[in-house]
């Protein structure tokens, strides 16, 4: 049985081009996570796709899960927070389209994307303060795109950010109907995703390394990036 | 039953008494250039333990390459056999139970080589068989480990001690050029040594890595890239690095840990510890981002290289005494070992801590 068989809470395509993988579980429990783990190990070991594609909505944690004598283990969430980081770091350029709303753990999936976007109508929230506990590592990703004094809003408070204010953050890149897969790949091309995974592990290290630092950071991934054939070959047309 | 397979059992480590600052070494040695005051203070280097001439009366240091060997000999006999004590001590062993002995250096030319002067001085049984790795570089500490696990594998329950000594301050010239000074800024003296036997799994005790495999990669058109010239005019051995070459072992950095993880059916991910030489902070740099390895993967690697600079064919066992030390291994952990060196080469390990 291929990994990627028996899938229940999410559904995954691949071409070889472009992945895509669809929540269909309204909300996230230990299966779909592990679900989602199963198609990340195939993304990194085999798949040759250059673009991965998260879509669909998400309530957050599905509590009705856990049993509440028992109570969340907390290596769950270490869990949580381990797979999202994969993604993050995929070699492979990551786009996440909001179906419907974003709340919780389906809002945190959204943040480690490099292409967000959103059909209109859309919200975007993190409520686990206002239910008692932390939204995960948003609390460490959120205020890198918007800022200190609207990440503390938004987490503490819990409010709901509709399309137009998550544009105008920065959380969503646009608000279309659907996503056009020959539009991405006009931004985002095959021949171009190292640069753009080196660009992205830049970014992400920008607000943590000093200049110096950074600047050997960057002549080592420059190299990586002016020694690929497709770039060499590219500068012979 | 139980398969003996090769294991590390202690590690001790040694360098020389004096510590310096790279400022203390620029006003030492009176260095005003500019552009090599900056290569000295920018390298990511901050104290190194280096057997240090006194400054003649023009500032610079004036040794001989007879007195630079010599000085060798005699640094290698002060801090080999502190890393050996140190490495036997934490198992309550002496240089009586070792059975196989092997020494590492580069940094110096010796006939009898080092196992011999280390097994007179420290009195090592006769019957202890031995052999040298003299010439290869920063790398040759994961080819000698190569020799003493298959050493050990032919011969379980006996003791293999594999000790890395480099005394860097015996290569050097001073000539305020830039090629002299990128390799006075860099190097350190150190002694490391591994103890090794193939023995029975038994769950007693902390974590101990058994040497499950290795791979090996060389860069021939890079060969010239790291090399020993003959200096006439300073009548010393040279030692050039060239400024390309921790792009070139980064970019193939992925090749002999693709084969690695590959023959034992293992992914990227599995791997919990990377044990990687400090061989400058433009190769580790280079590794991190051809590999996707995090600063929190390297930590130790640049820890060891603020703290004491390359150490050359140890460095990566002071990285790995460190990993220990900091208590995170857990039994079943996967590592991958990583040196790098003339050749140029790629040398790496798997490891696994049961």
């Amino acid at each position: 049985m291929s990994r990627t068989d028996a899938l229940e809470t999410i559904r995954y395509e691949d071409d070889g081009d472009i992945a895509t993988i669809r929540l269909v579980r309204p909300r996230i429990n230990v299966r779909q996570l592990s679900e989602i783990e199963r198609v990340v190990d195939v993304l990194e070991d085999s798949s040759k796709a250059s673009l991965v594609i998260f879509r669909g909505a998400s309530e957050g944690i599905d509590f009705a899960d856990f049993d509440p004598k028992v109570g969340l283990d907390i290596h769950g969430f270490n869990k949580w927070e381990k797979l999202l980081r994969r993604i993050e770091q995929l070699e492979k350029v990551t786009a996440c389209f909001a179906e419907g709303d974003l709340t919780g753990g389906g809002f945190q999936l959204l943040l480690t994307c490099d292409v967000r976007s959103a059909r209109p109508g859309v919200h975007f929230r993190l409520p686990e303060v206002q239910m008692g506990f932390l939204p995960g590592m948003a609390t460490w990703r959120l205020a890198r795109y918007v800022g200190f004094g609207h990440a503390r809003r938004l987490i503490l408070r819990g409010d709901a950010v509709g399309t137009d204010e998550a544009v105008r953050l920065g959380l969503i890149d646009e608000v279309r109907e659907d996503l056009d897969h020959a539009d991405l790949r006009a931004h985002y091309r095959p021949e171009t995703a190292l640069a753009a995974v080196l660009a992205r592990r830049l970014l992400l290290e920008s607000g943590e390394t000093q200049f110096e630092d950074a600047l050997g950071n960057l002549l080592a991934a420059q190299f990586r990036a002016i020694s690929q054939s497709a770039f060499l070959e590219n500068l012979k047309r | 039953m139980l398969v003996a397979s090769p294991r590390l059992l202690a590690i001790g480590t040694a360098n020389p008494p004096e510590v310096v600052r790279q400022e203390d070494l620029l006003a030492r040695f009176r260095v005003d250039d500019p552009k090599i005051r900056s290569l000295f203070t920018s390298s990511h280097i901050r104290t190194r333990h280096l057997y240090l001439p006194e400054a003649g009366p023009d500032g610079a240091p004036h040794e001989t390459q007879g007195q630079l060997l010599a000085k060798h000999k005699w640094g290698a006999l002060q801090i080999g056999p502190q890393a050996v004590e140190a490495c036997l001590s934490q198992v309550q062993l002496t240089v009586r139970d070792i059975d196989h002995l092997i020494c590492i250096t580069t940094t110096g030319f010796l006939a009898p080589g080092l196992t011999a002067l280390l097994m007179k001085e420290m009195g090592f049984r006769e019957d202890c068989s031995r052999a040298d790795i003299v010439g290869m570089g920063c790398n040759a500490g994961l080819n000698g480990l190569n020799l003493a696990t298959a050493w050990a594998s032919a011969n379980p329950g006996k003791n293999a001690l594999m000790v890395c000594i480099e005394i860097c301050s015996a290569v050097y010239v001073f000539d305020n050029t830039m090629r002299t000074a990128i390799v006075n800024s860099l190097f350190g003296d150190g002694a490391a040594a591994v103890l090794v036997r193939a023995s029975a799994l038994d769950e007693q005790g902390p974590p101990l890595a058994r040497v499950l495999g290795f791979s090996s990669h060389l860069i021939p058109q890079a060969s010239d890239a790291m090399r020993f010239d003959w200096d006439d005019d300073a009548g010393k051995l040279s030692f050039f690095l060239d400024r390309d070459i921790p792009y070139v072992v980064g970019a193939n950095a992925p090749k002999p840990v693709g084969r690695l993880l590959a023959q034992h059916g293992l992914k990227k991910r599995h791997i919990a510890h990377w044990i990687v030489h400090s061989g400058g902070r433009k190769v580790v740099d280079a590794i991190k981002y051809n590999l996707g390895l995090s600063d929190y993967d390297v930590r130790h690697t640049h820890s060891v290289l603020r703290d004491f600079g390359n150490l050359s064919s140890g460095s990566f066992l002071f990285s790995y005494k460190r990993l220990m030390a900091e208590g995170k291994v857990r039994r079943g952990d996967f590592g991958i070992m990583m040196t790098m060196g003339p050749g140029s080469t790629i040398e790496t390990a798997l490891i696994r801590w049961s």
